[in-house]
């Protein structure tokens, strides 16, 4: 407990400056505001439910783009990570794919969908699919051969066999990729929203900013911090508690 | 030494006959070309813009900014990450912190810098150091922390001052940890290169293809996606190539 | 119990009345008590003990790297009170005592460096080193490339690089097979009667301890205090085989194994 308490010193410390400076006139811009004015900005904000409704557009966009990604990169990935062949045949263009970086499609998409959720949604998709691809890969590859030789000596074909044998014995790997892949996505859908796309967190930051309200930027920023902070704990939480029922369930 | 040549002759054909299906889709007009050129259109941009010379403005400056913020970024982080984690009360005041900010996306901090520093390639500049220092400066603390304290023993028995125990222990032990970071770092720089310069309409490649896309032409953003690809690609391996030989020394099987 | 060595100069390493106890007065415990003995010139002196007894703090206090609670560690009749560039010690889990980044030439360059040689000079002086410790074919190689017995004959030769006046030697062998400890006990006798070394070996190994050295002090355990002093009277040069089955060293091995029972 002590801990947590040194460790929220530095930034009390940093708040209460930022106020001193801000009453003492000594920040020379604007920009810089204050924290008891960005506090009641992001009451303001929070009340009137500007603020709620730019979360839902971005986590909107993020969840659906990961879902899209995850499932076809778990699809992708178990065939690939199944048959070394094809895997080998395919290198060269995920290796040629993988490095365009994501902010790179949203001409693209701008293009194609036009502003609001689907853009977002296409580039949130484009940068959590590859990462996923890979670790779902490696993780069905790291199966124990002879658990697919049982599936293949049932009978079974091949979609079940993905079902009911690679997919469980790759899960964990492949729920470590997810967590990667979620960080990955709130980031992507901020990003855009923050590039180009008007709907959004991100999108209200550069609103608050254009019309140089600095205090609602800042208090968007914070509460894009906590929200960050909040998705990532209970991401690692639940990839816990999922796992944990996972093991129990595999002993019984 | 054949297999593996036949399997990158394979990976290569697969590669072309993604390229020509494409090909083949957007000369069919399945797709409207307006949101799919073909590839030889795009192609044909790029090399028009290689000749033109228009390529080398844009990217020169896409590329300037993103290293130089990078860089110092790089310093930053590892003598801050150098400071911190020399003491315990340091690490305990300002760790939590550095690790609170974490999932903050990097491009967050465009806003507030567009709103202090004006759109300018200063500001750019700033973002991409200011964004990017994190991964490093975590892993410099990580980094600078772990040293054997059996080395440590032997720095005493030789009888080295502070300095020369940064230089000749600390450094190189915490190499690996930093570069790790600047790795990540690198890959973030670009991505806020981009992100800068569409928001900012700073003459680069970001701005360029998002111009592009508002005058919907299409073969242009896909030669500007190849291209940032392109260099995506080359920043990676350049990072590889690098930790390859710097960290040679690490025994086959350490884990990351 | 006292040895004294020869009259006139001080010897060239001596522990007088050194204490070592851990913890908060009341709750103390006692590592050493009241240790003394002397490290003549020239001398190859065995400290042998069975775990536990404090033989490396010993060997740690002398070098400097920990204070003595009571008493005092004596180089050249100085009092030892922070390392010294005349003392060297040789660290058991050598893996953890070489810089993994560097080869093992620049591992023994660290001792040039820290004697303010200039880098000119690295190459020249490192040569004999090398060879003596037969590794001048792996000198461009990194640590994790090499077995455990090169990587402590790399340390053996840092040490020595250092023109150590005392080579303090903290079971440099014990982490190693039984073939690779004995060639390396003969590479060092060889190597310390040739340069006439003055070393302080200490070891759990009471065979180890007669073979190698001309005095062995056996330490018993809790607290850490000398029980037997023996001066080993065998011919050099020694002989795995034919020193091992004397019967003085049967003797010596008889003596000391009633004082310290199983290592």
């Amino acid at each position: 407990m002590r801990r947590v308490a040194i460790g929220l010193v530095f930034p009390f410390a940093v708040v209460v400056l930022w106020e001193l400076l801000g009453r003492a006139g000594l920040a020379s811009e604007d920009g810089f505001s204050r924290p008891s004015l960005v506090a009641v900005a992001l009451a303001k904000s929070l009340a009137d439910g500007t603020l709620l409704q730019q979360t839902g557009e971005t986590f909107i966009s993020a969840v659906i783009g990961l879902l899209i990604a995850a499932v076809t990169a778990v699809a992708t990935g178990a065939v690939l990570g199944l048959f070394r062949t094809l895997e080998r045949v395919t290198t060269l263009t995920v290796e040629a794919l993988r490095p365009i970086p994501s902010v790179a499609l949203i001409p693209v998409a701008l293009l194609v969908f036009g502003f609001g959720q689907n853009m977002s949604v296409a580039v949130v998709a484009f940068a959590c699919f590859w990462p996923m691809l890979i670790i779902t890969i490696s993780a069905v590859r790291g199966i124990d051969p002879r658990l697919i030789e049982v599936g293949r000596m049932m009978g079974f074909s091949l979609a079940t066999r993905i079902r009911k044998f690679a997919l469980p014995a790759a899960l964990p790997g492949i729920m470590v990729g997810f967590r990667i892949a979620s960080g990955i996505a709130i980031v992507v859908a901020v990003t855009v929203e923050i590039a180009a796309n008007p709907r959004g967190l991100g999108y209200g930051m550069i609103v608050a900013q254009q019309s140089l309200h600095a205090d609602l930027m800042w208090a968007t920023l914070v509460w894009l911090g906590v929200v960050g902070w909040f998705a990532n704990w209970g991401l690692l939480a639940l990839e816990r508690r999922w796992l944990r029922w996972f093991w129990t369930q595999r002993e019984a | 030494m054949m297999r593996r040549a036949a399997w990158a002759a394979a990976s290569l054909a697969f590669l072309v006959a993604v390229v020509l299906a494409w090909k083949l889709v957007a000369d069919a007009k399945l797709v409207n070309p307006m949101f799919l050129p073909a590839p030889d259109r795009a192609f044909a941009t790029l090399a028009g813009w290689i000749e033109s010379g228009e390529l080398w403005d844009p990217l020169s400056k896409t590329v300037w900014r993103m290293f130089a913020g990078w860089i110092a970024a790089s310093l930053a982080g590892i003598a801050l990450g150098a400071a911190i984690a020399s003491s315990r009360r340091a690490r305990d005041l300002f760790a939590p912190s550095v690790e609170f900010l974490r999932p903050l996306p990097a491009s967050a901090v465009l806003p507030p810098a567009a709103l202090l520093l004006g759109l300018s390639d200063t500001m750019i500049v700033s973002v991409i150091a200011f964004g990017t220092v994190w991964p490093i400066l975590l892993g410099s603390i990580h980094g600078f922390k772990a040293l054997d304290p059996r080395l440590t023993e032997v720095a005493r028995m030789l009888r080295f001052g502070p300095l020369q125990r940064m230089f000749k222990f600390q450094l190189p032990n915490a190499l690996p940890e930093i570069f790790a970071g600047m790795r990540v770092s690198l890959a973030l720089a670009l991505i806020l290169t981009v992100v800068a310069e569409m928001l900012s309409s700073q003459p680069g490649l970001g701005h360029m293809v998002l111009v592009a896309a508002r005058a919907f032409r299409s073969a242009d953003i896909f030669a500007g996606i190849f291209v940032l690809g392109v260099l995506g690609f080359l920043t990676n391996s350049l990072m590889q190539y690098l930790e390859a030989y710097l960290l040679r020394w690490r025994p086959a099987h350490s884990g990351g | 119990m006292t040895v004294s060595g020869a009259a006139g100069a001080p010897p060239v390493l001596a522990a007088r009345g050194v204490s070592l106890a851990f913890g908060a007065p009341g709750a103390a415990r006692t590592i050493l008590s009241d240790l003394s003995f002397e490290v003549p010139e020239r001398e190859f002196v065995c400290i042998v003990g069975p775990s536990g007894c404090g033989k490396t703090t010993l060997l740690r206090v002398l070098a400097g790297l920990v204070p003595a609670t009571a008493g005092e560690a004596q180089f050249q009749g100085r009092r030892v009170i922070a390392p010294q560039p005349d003392i060297a010690i040789i660290f058991q889990d050598y893996g953890r005592a070489l810089l993994p980044w560097r080869t093992v030439s620049g591992n023994i360059a660290l001792a040039f460096e820290a004697r303010g040689i200039p880098k000119s000079e690295h190459a020249r002086r490192s040569a004999p080193l090398l060879a003596e410790m037969r590794l001048t074919e792996h000198a461009h190689k990194f640590p994790a490339e090499l077995s455990g017995g090169m990587q402590q004959r790399v340390q053996i030769a840092r040490c020595l690089a250092q023109e150590p006046r005392v080579l303090l030697m903290d079971e440099p062998f014990g982490a190693l097979d039984a073939i690779t400890r004995q060639t390396l006990q003969d590479e060092l006798a060889r190597l310390c009667e040739s340069e006439h070394r003055t070393v302080l070996f200490v070891t759990h190994d009471l065979e180890e301890a007669i073979y190698l050295g001309d005095r062995v002090i056996a330490l018993a355990a809790n607290p850490g205090r000398i029980v037997e002093i023996i001066d080993v009277d065998l011919p050099r040069p020694r002989h795995q085989l034919e020193t091992r089955e004397h019967p003085r060293f049967l003797d010596y091995r008889h003596r000391l194994f009633v004082h310290l029972g199983h290592d």
